[in-house]
Formats: C-alpha cells, structure tokens, sequence
C-alpha cells in the first residue's frame, strides 16, 4: 500500500508476540498522559517528598551536618518503620491525586466515542486490554510511591551501614506491599469507575467521593449505631490499619482520635473490606467492559 | 471458490430474544453484500463473526476456522468498520490509526508506515494530523475504514459504511471498497439496508429477514444471466416475421403488449444480428434494455416471502433460502 501507488495491499512483514500487545496500550497510555504539561509538572511535584526525605535521612545520619548548622537530632528524630509509613502515606497522597486526574480518562475516552469496540475486535482480550491500562498505571504510580520510598530506604541503610539494612529488611517488604495495595487499590476504583460512568469529570468526582464522602457516611453510621464497623468504609483508614501493621506500628497510634472515635476494627476486617472492594471493582469491570451492550428483553 | 464465510446453524440469542434463527449457508464472494431491514440481524451476524457475542448453537466458520475457537488468529486476519461511531477524539487520525494497527500486531515502525499510507489511500492525506474529534461525518468514516484496512486484513467487515454520507461522499466511499474488492487480496463483506451500494459492489448477496436467512445468492451470476434478458420496444404491433427469425437464430420469444418483445439470447448470438434481422424486416428497434434492477427484485421477492424456515438437521450444511 505505497502512499505514491495509491492501491491497497495486504500486509505479509512479521507481526509483534501476541503477549506483548498489552504493553502498545500502557506504552499509548503513558503517551497520552504526558502530553499536558500539567500533568507532567505535577508527576515531578509528586517526588518532592522524596527529596525532602533524602535530606532528613542524610540529616539524622550526618552529625558533621548537623554540628554545621547548629541543630541536634536526638533519639526523638529516628529513621524507623513508622517514620518509612508516613512518608508512604505522603507519597500515596500525592498519587492519589494523579490517579484521579489521570486515570478516569485512560478509560473513558475509549467507551465515549465507542471505540473500546476497535480494540477488542483485534486480537487482544478484555482482560488484556485492562492489563494494558492498569499496567501503565501501576508504573507511573510505582514510581510516585514505594519506589522513590525505597530509594530512601537504601539510602538510610547505607547511611547506617549494613547492620541497619539485615535488621530493617522487613521495612523493605513492607514498603512494597503496602505501596501496592493502595495503588491497586486507587487502580481498580478508578477503572472501574470510569467503565461505569464512562465520563471523566464524573469518575473523578467519584473518585474523591468513595475516598472523601463515604468515610463521613461511615462515621455517621458508626456514630448513630454505636458501632465500630462503620470504619470499614473509610479505604484510607482501612489502608492505614493494613499498612500500619505491615510497618510494625501499634494500631492504636494509628487510630484517628487515639481511639475515642469508636473501637478498632480487627485488622481481617480490614483485609476483607480492601478485599471486597477489589472484587467489586472487577466484577463491575467484567460487567461494563464490553465490545457491545446486550438489550435486555 | 473456497469459501470464506461458513454459517452452520447458527442461532444467536439476546436477551430473551433469538436474532440470529439458525443461519446456515456459505459466502464466498469477494465482496459480499449482507442486506436486509433494519432490526434484520445484520450487525448482529458481525458481531458474532467478531466474537462479541456467543452463539446459543450452531457455528462460524470464517477461512476455514471456528470463530470460538480460533478467535484471536481470526481477529488478527479481519478489519472492522463499525457502524456507529468508534474514535478516540483526542488523537490525531494518523496516531489513532497506527495505535490500532500496532494493536493488530504491527511493529511500530510499521505500524507507523502503513498509518500514513491508509490515510493517503482513502484520501485524508491532508487532515491526517489533525484531532479526530474535529473531522466531519464524512471524515470519521473514512479514518474507520483506514483503520481497518491499516494492518492489511485478509477479511474487511464493513458495518453500513455509507451511513450519513453526502452523494459524493458515498460514491467515494463505494469507490474505495471496489478498489479493495479488486486487488483480489482480500474479501470484503458490506452490511446495508442499501440496495444500490451492494448492487455496485457486491458479488454476492445475503439477505436476512426476521433473522433468519431469505435469500443468498451469487449476484455475478444473476448479472450475467441478465445480460441474455433483453426487452424491445419496436415500431409494429405484430412484428410476426421478425418473431420467427428471432426464433429462428435458437432464441427465445415473446410479446407483452403492441411493440414490446421479450427476448432471451441464445449463447452464441450477438446483438449485431438482431439488428440484422431488424432491418431485414423493416423493423425500427425504438428502445433496447437489458433487463436491471435484479437485486431489487430478488430483495423485494425475499421480502415478500416468509423467511425460509430453518434447515431440518439431515439438510444442515446446505445454503438454505438460495434462489
């Protein structure tokens, strides 16, 4: 099909793996995202944090430093598992933003002008095509949360020296599970979401609503009932808790109010709420995610 | 010719309805024409031939393969031209359609190429940069039908590709699927409720009824049988003379009405011996015409009738509804 012949002609030249098609959607993906200038400047704004605990855990290791600029950080400043899940929550914060504003239009572009119906008429599945779009996603925030926190991590071990890094190996674990829970979890909201009400503004508002405005219902409830399960609507909390154990925290330093709101709830409630919403999410992305809609009647 | 296209009992269900009543039959044109009234089960038939929706019984076999087995081969091999609109509106039309391409399984380069090259090929050369969201009716249907043919498909599926086009639009548009049609390198199957765009282009036609199959024919043929079928107009009421010498070449006869003949031509006679014969006996041939219009008869003879019923198993295989 040369553009001077102006005639149509098969294509014979050899074709790309057939696993390898997910990644042309996260490749497009990430594409599409990069190409507002806010979006950008905003990525790079979400590593602050990280520059910020580069210099503290140089600060705290370097008492040359510290004798230069007049300051002693004692035992009250120690780089330990609940300093590494602050920092953690500060840097899923930031990504919790990037998800919003980025996510939701990953997906609904394809179902507002029906094209999700030229993707799976090709040889790629729905369950690649949603691996194509979370996968983009999970790199782009990986590189906003656990993996900049490790970083740190490593940085501190070396600042330590070695006895530091066999003795907080679990910090490192904890790191990673913790950063990717949440960002499957704001992952999977979001798509599903997204496929649900097939426009952006409105997935985004969503978003901020299931993390913002169902907690304040939980609480309502939990108030009104006196009981302590209305919690388990509050993700953020619920990710805390997880998060909190996973970092060796008590549970009780992490409980808003030092426990006054309300009871805590056992932490396999918590598992199994994030648990069920991970389900949901994918049930409603296997319901919605269709080539076409089948009337019913 | 090998067939591309086998249905064998398919029947497809939504809901509660059945849309699809036990198709069965086998196309094998180079352009098929999948006509019908709306509501008829056209796009439906496609969407089953692309795997989005699972037969209740009975199977498709497109080159030979199970569409539910072999899926993802097949899918690679087919080009799809939605009928509704299908874009990203945000993208240029010359990225979109490499995106999908490369979706196809084109390496990048390629896919990059070949982009390029279907936008020149259906005439948005100049607009290829420009945001899809932006492009006219016309436009959108030309960049759905470079994305089909961008990944160089052995079967293009085109779903009411002249649907909202102006007249010059839809010629240009029939144009391009002749144009395909005639490299030979890959089949084309056309639906529309428009008899005229199958008729220029297809060379075999399915027509669909309530769902079910009620007429599937090879339009080539009809053509050529037609071009025997001749209807004269001529200035003598009785022209019995030139009858018997008309008859008298092998031919077939008859009148219907003061100076009107029917004629079927015999295989080896030429028109240069009617006129002959004509003049011969003093006779002025006032109008000539091949008889025309034969999909609309066969349409509105299908229409017309009750959809032939399904197949009774011992039969399964055979082209039912075939005229």
């Amino acid at each position: 099909m040369a553009v001077y012949k102006r005639t149509y002609k098969a294509y014979r030249g050899a074709l790309t793996p057939g696993w390898s098609r997910f990644t042309v959607l996260a490749r497009y993906g990430f594409g599409n995202l990069f190409e507002s200038r806010l979006f950008t400047a905003y990525t790079a704004f979400c590593l602050i944090p990280s520059l910020v605990g580069l210099v503290f855990v140089y600060l705290v290791n370097s008492t040359a430093v510290q004798a230069l600029l007049g300051i002693r950080m004692g035992s009250a400043f120690q780089v330990n598992g609940f300093w590494f899940l602050n920092f953690l929550s500060a840097q899923t914060w930031m990504s919790f933003i990037l998800t919003a504003w980025g996510a939701p239009g990953m997906i609904s572009k394809d179902f507002a002008n029906h094209s999700i119906q030229l993707y799976l008429s090709r040889p790629l599945s729905r369950t690649e095509y949603l691996l194509g779009k979370v996968s983009g996603l999970v790199a782009l925030l990986s590189c906003t949360t656990w993996i900049p926190v490790m970083i740190v991590f490593f940085v501190q071990a070396q600042l330590a020296g070695h006895g530091w890094l066999w003795e907080n190996l679990w910090i490192a674990r904890a790191i990673f599970v913790s950063g990717m829970l949440w960002i499957v979890l704001m992952c999977l909201i979001a798509l599903a979401l997204s496929v649900w009400v097939r426009w952006r503004i409105a997935a985004t508002a969503l978003m901020f609503a299931v993390f913002f405005v169902l907690p304040g219902f939980g609480f309502a409830l939990s108030i009104v009932l006196r009981t302590r399960w209305g919690w388990l609507l509050n993700l953020v909390h619920t990710l805390t808790m997880v998060s909190g154990d996973l970092f060796h925290v008590p549970l009780g330093r992490l409980q808003p109010g030092g426990g006054r709101l309300g009871g805590i709830v056992p932490l396999w409630a918590d598992w199994a709420s994030l648990l069920a919403v991970c389900v949901f999410c994918l049930w409603l992305l296997n319901r919605k995610l269709k080539a076409r809609e089948v009337e019913r009647g | 010719m090998a067939a591309v296209i086998e249905l064998e009992d398919l029947q497809v269900k939504l809901g509660n309805r059945i849309i699809l009543d036990r198709l069965t039959g086998s196309l094998s044109g180079r352009c098929v024409g999948l006509l019908g009234p709306n509501g008829s089960g056209k796009s439906t038939l496609i969407n089953t031939m692309l795997g989005f929706y699972r037969p209740l019984a009975g199977r498709t076999r497109i080159f030979g393969t199970d569409v539910q087995t072999g899926l993802r081969e097949l899918r690679a091999q087919i080009g799809y031209m939605p009928e509704s609109d299908a874009f990203i509106a945000d993208m240029s039309g010359v990225r979109f359609v490499r995106y999908m391409a490369e979706i196809s399984g084109l390496p990048s380069g390629e896919a990059m190429e070949r982009a390029h090259e279907a936008f020149f090929y259906v005439g948005l050369g100049e607009a290829r940069y420009r945001k899809l969201g932006t492009y006219s009716l016309g436009m959108k249907q030309l960049a759905k039908l470079a994305q089909a043919i961008a990944h160089g498909p052995r079967l293009i599926l085109l779903d009411e590709p002249t649907n909202g086009l102006d007249p010059e639009a839809r010629q240009r548009m029939l144009q391009l699927v002749r144009d395909i049609r005639d490299t030979g390198e890959v089949t084309v199957l056309i639906s529309s409720h428009l008899l005229r765009d199958i008729e220029d282009c297809c060379d075999q036609v399915l027509i669909l009824k309530e769902g079910r199959i009620a007429a599937l024919c090879n339009l080539e043929e009809e053509r050529k049988a037609n071009r025997k079928f001749l209807e004269l107009e001529i200035n003598q009421a009785n022209p019995n003379g030139f009858l018997d010498s008309v008859k008298g070449l092998g031919c077939e006869c008859a009148t219907f009405g003061p100076g009107r003949l029917k004629i079927v031509l015999s295989d080896n006679i030429e028109l240069r011996q009617l006129y002959r014969l004509a003049a011969q006996h003093s006779v002025q041939i006032r109008r000539m015409n091949y008889r025309r219009d034969s999909l609309e008869d066969i349409f509105l003879k299908a229409m017309a009738g009750r959809p032939a019923p399904p197949p009774p198993p011992a039969l399964a295989g055979r082209a039912n509804g075939s005229l």
